[in-house]
């Protein structure tokens, strides 16, 4: 086991054979996917090919009805999503990242929150602890948000999204999966995710990446794996392929 | 701020968090509200504005306060609560029973509280694990707790607390009547515990987005369990004092009592759509409710009447809220012509 770990080709995170069915519809049928240590692997597919249904199981959210995650070569079952969190898997989700009654730093320290003691006995928000963080974090991507203590649906679809990205840097993960971070921002915001993201990678950590930008995922990704129908269509690698390659392994599901 | 960022935004005053609000003035309308009506209220009648008064009003309200704090968290939390006047009945009438039987009041207490809390968690089991809808399920509990307390009481008119209960309703501390002072203290625990801990803003969290929280990693069934559970702690500290109050209970205490509540809780500002509340505007809620009942007492009016009464405020009130979160549509679209009128009659 422990030599097996300080292999240097072995993969992270690895899903083997994983299958999920929404009543009679088999949303990921039979999938096996490796990620390893700092590498970017995209996961693209059309509209319902069952990107998102894929990177719940490995994050958590939804139980797998078959087949087995390994972490670290260690087979892993989460029962919540802050199994995973605190295993080193952390998430951005589409579009439900944030609860839009919250404020900023509530909304980012949400599941993990930073508290003190009073009387040695109970535990107190530290307010102006993750204020302050927040802000650091925010800082990091440039975008203004001018108001921290307003609930957040007060915020623009980019504001809210990068509130859901900069979750990520709270703890230091192994494993970062996203999916469609980019979606709701302008060019200039994009490019400072993508940034992060690549940075990210250097670190050593390994990421899991879900766009429908084939110009982003051809920029930053290492290896890109193609969904259709919830099948693996293909695991190719970025330097050895070409866009129109992957628009028909999308489209046509052939390899 | 730090001095060193490179952002050139920061120049424009639009960094990160520099338009928040230093004070905000939350629940200032309501608070007018009440001075306004008990200016009012003098000039129509100069008892209203004595000490005594203003002290007998805080005790008949101390209950309502007490219950509206919880029944805050509940709401907050996308729920709500109907079977709050029941399991005030089922408490009391339960204590009444063990200490006309002879058992002492320290256990009889105890018991007591251990008996609200699970009421309590029963709705909240039901919210969590079986999918019913708080709607439905303290429907459910409400009329089922009421029948309990019936079987139980069999018609009986409890009389006769132990002394030390008794204070708890009609002693006086500094002069100020112990009712008063507990549900202040429980006030403040309350806006504490909604506003500075993990279980506050999980209820808030749960409320705002139940799906959202859950990936974040917010315990959300365990969260809905303990907020009914305190749901029925809080009934059950209310309902101590209503019975020490009046040195008697009878099953059918708390009738009518979650439409006071909620509406309470309503006026103060919590959202019913769930993710938002206010702590102070439901004490506040809960005092300009009393106030008004004690008025509406004064002045001679009938208890139905009053009923009629509190019925239509609540209904006003959640009209407030929507004019303020801008959710009613067709006043939108009558705001909307009149922009593009005045904007034409400019362009003309
Ligand atoms: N909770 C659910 N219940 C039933 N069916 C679902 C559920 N979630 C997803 N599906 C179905 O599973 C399939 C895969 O959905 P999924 O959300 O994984 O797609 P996706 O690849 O993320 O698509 P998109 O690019 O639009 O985000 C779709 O056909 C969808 O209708
Ligand atoms: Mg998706």
């Amino acid at each position: 086991m422990i030599t097996e770990a300080l292999e240097p080709h072995q993969p992270l995170l690895s899903v083997r054979d994983i299958d999920k069915s929404y009543g009679g519809l088999r949303a990921i049928d039979g999938v096996s996917l490796d990620i390893k240590r700092g590498e970017i692997v995209a996961l693209v597919g059309d509209n319902g090919a069952g990107k998102s249904t894929l990177i719940k199981m490995i994050c958590g959210a939804l139980r797998p009805d078959g087949g087995e995650i390994l972490l670290r070569g260690a087979p892993v079952s989460f029962g919540s999503p802050k199994d995973a969190t605190d295993s080193g898997i952390e998430t951005v989700h589409q579009s439900l990242g944030l609860v839009e009654t919250l404020n900023v730093p509530e909304n980012v320290f949400l599941g993990r929150e930073k508290t003190f003691r009073v009387f040695g006995l109970f535990n107190q928000l530290d307010l102006p602890k993750m204020r302050a963080e927040t802000r650091r974090l925010l800082e990091k991507f440039r975008i203004s948000v001018p108001t921290l203590n307003e609930p957040v649906f007060r915020l623009s679809g980019g504001q809210r999204q990068t509130i859901a990205i900069s979750r990520l840097l709270l703890s230091e993960p192994d494993v970062i999966i996203m999916d469609e971070p980019m979606a709701a921002l302008g060019v200039d915001e994009g490019r400072q995710v993508m940034d992060l993201v690549v940075n990210l990678r250097d670190q050593g950590i390994a990421v899991l990446m879900i766009s429908h930008n084939l110009e982003h995922v051809f920029q930053i990704a290492d290896r890109i794996a193609v969904l259709k129908n919830g099948r693996l269509v293909g695991v190719v690698a970025t330097a050895e392929t070409s866009r129109e390659a992957v628009v028909a392994m999308i489209t046509l599901g052939a390899a | 701020m730090s001095t060193t960022t490179a952002d050139v935004r920061a120049e424009d005053g639009k960094s990160i968090g520099s338009a928040d609000r230093r004070f905000r003035l939350e629940g200032l309308g309501l608070t007018l509200v009440i001075v306004a009506l008990g200016i009012i209220f003098t000039l129509i009648n100069p008892r209203f504005a004595s000490v005594d008064n203003f002290l007998n009003i805080l005790t008949q309200a101390s209950t309502y306060i007490i219950v509206a704090m919880g029944m805050t968290f509940v709401i907050a939390k996308a729920g709500i609560d109907l079977s709050v006047g029941s399991t005030l009945a089922v408490v009391t009438c339960v204590f009444f029973g063990f200490i006309d039987d002879g058992m002492p009041w320290a256990l009889a207490l105890f018991i007591m509280f251990a008996l609200g809390a699970a009421l309590g968690a029963v709705n909240g089991l039901m919210v969590a694990f079986l999918a019913v809808p708080a709607l439905i399920a303290t429907l459910g509990t409400m009329v089922a707790y009421r029948g309990a307390a019936l079987l139980h009481s069999s018609g009986k008119l409890y009389h006769g607390l132990p002394p030390e209960i008794v204070w708890l309703g009609q002693g006086r501390l500094f002069g100020i009547p112990v009712p008063v002072i507990m549900a202040a203290i429980f006030v403040a625990f309350c806006w504490w515990l909604f506003n500075r801990t993990r279980f506050g803003l999980h209820c808030r969290s749960v409320g705002g987005n139940r799906e959202a929280a859950r990936l974040a990693g917010v315990p959300v069934s365990r969260i809905e369990v303990l907020v009914y559970t305190f749901m029925g702690v809080c009934v059950t500290i209310g309902g101590l004092i209503w019975m020490a109050r009046i040195d008697g209970t009878q099953a059918t205490l708390g009738t009518a009592m979650e439409i006071h509540v909620i509406a309470a809780t309503i006026i103060g500002g919590t959202s019913l759509f769930g993710g938002r509340g206010t702590i102070y505007g439901s004490l506040a809620g809960a005092i300009l409710l009393t106030m008004l009942n004690n008025a509406l007492v004064i002045a001679g009016v009938e208890f139905f009447w009053q009923l009629v009464a509190i019925g239509v405020i609540v209904v006003i009130a959640v009209t407030v809220n929507n004019v303020r979160e801008n959710r009613i549509v067709w006043l939108d679209t009558l705001r909307t012509r009149r922009n593009q009128k005045s904007r034409r009659a400019r362009g003309a």
